[in-house]
């Protein structure tokens, strides 16, 4: 059986919706999905290198007041960082994560080695496109 | 399957899954599946409500065979044979 193809754009660099992000691709490495992540505008901001996993640096997407109460629930929890999600499910399946090329450069991001190291190549929006078209999900984050 | 016939399986390979929430169980359970041969059984432990949904739909997506799901005081025990 051909395995499934999961086309994620990743818009936010909001922690929370990082977070949920983790959990899609998390399920669909557990189903054995090839997922292509294209990382656009906020979404490189939080890729970059010195940002990640430090939240101090993320803002929350819904509701700024409730990210105390939503860190320290994740915390309690157990439950990854985003980044830490993100890399899990690209050692359990084939995930590439591809930077836009423009958003890169506008968070001062020229060449991959600017990002965390789970990035693998920057692009452009031709090759985000190609793939959604040949994806069986789309999703847009 | 019922709660007796399950609890009489030979379970090849028990994953204690219930320190962990939602997507944790389920990736417990992908890396454990690559540990057993097809044929063998092996049982999820998750404290998480959603594991028992989630198992079962997963199971039918691989080809694996859901057996059932006993409850225990606060965790789920969720069987499945490897196809």
């Amino acid at each position: 059986m051909e395995s499934k193809k999961m086309c994620l754009g990743l818009f936010t660099g909001s922690v929370d919706k990082l977070t949920a992000a983790g959990v899609v691709i998390s399920g669909a490495a557990a189903m054995d999905m090839k997922v292509d992540i294209y990382v656009l505008l906020q979404g490189a901001r939080a890729f970059r290198k010195d940002i990640g996993d430090d939240a101090g640096k993320l803002q929350m997407a819904e509701n700024p007041a409730l990210k105390e109460e939503f860190m320290e629930s994740l915390k309690n929890l157990k439950v990854k960082t985003w980044v830490e999600f993100f890399r899990e499910a690209k050692e359990i399946t084939d995930v590439k994560i591809h930077i836009c090329g423009l958003a890169g450069k506008i968070w001062g991001g020229e060449k991959l080695d600017d990002f965390i190291d789970l990035a693998d190549d920057i692009c452009g929006i031709g090759a985000y496109l190609s793939s959604a078209e040949e994806a069986d999900i789309n999703l847009f984050i | 399957m019922t709660a007796e016939e399950l609890q009489g399986l030979k379970v090849t390979k028990s994953v204690d899954a219930r320190g962990t929430a939602c997507p944790g169980p389920l990736l417990e359970a992908k890396k454990a599946i690559g540990t057993i041969m097809p044929g063998e059984i092996m049982e999820v432990l998750s404290a998480d409500e959603g594991t028992k949904v989630d198992i079962p739909k997963w199971c039918t997506k691989q080809g694996h065979e859901y057996l059932g799901t006993i409850e225990e005081s606060g965790y789920f025990r969720i069987f499945l044979k490897k196809s």
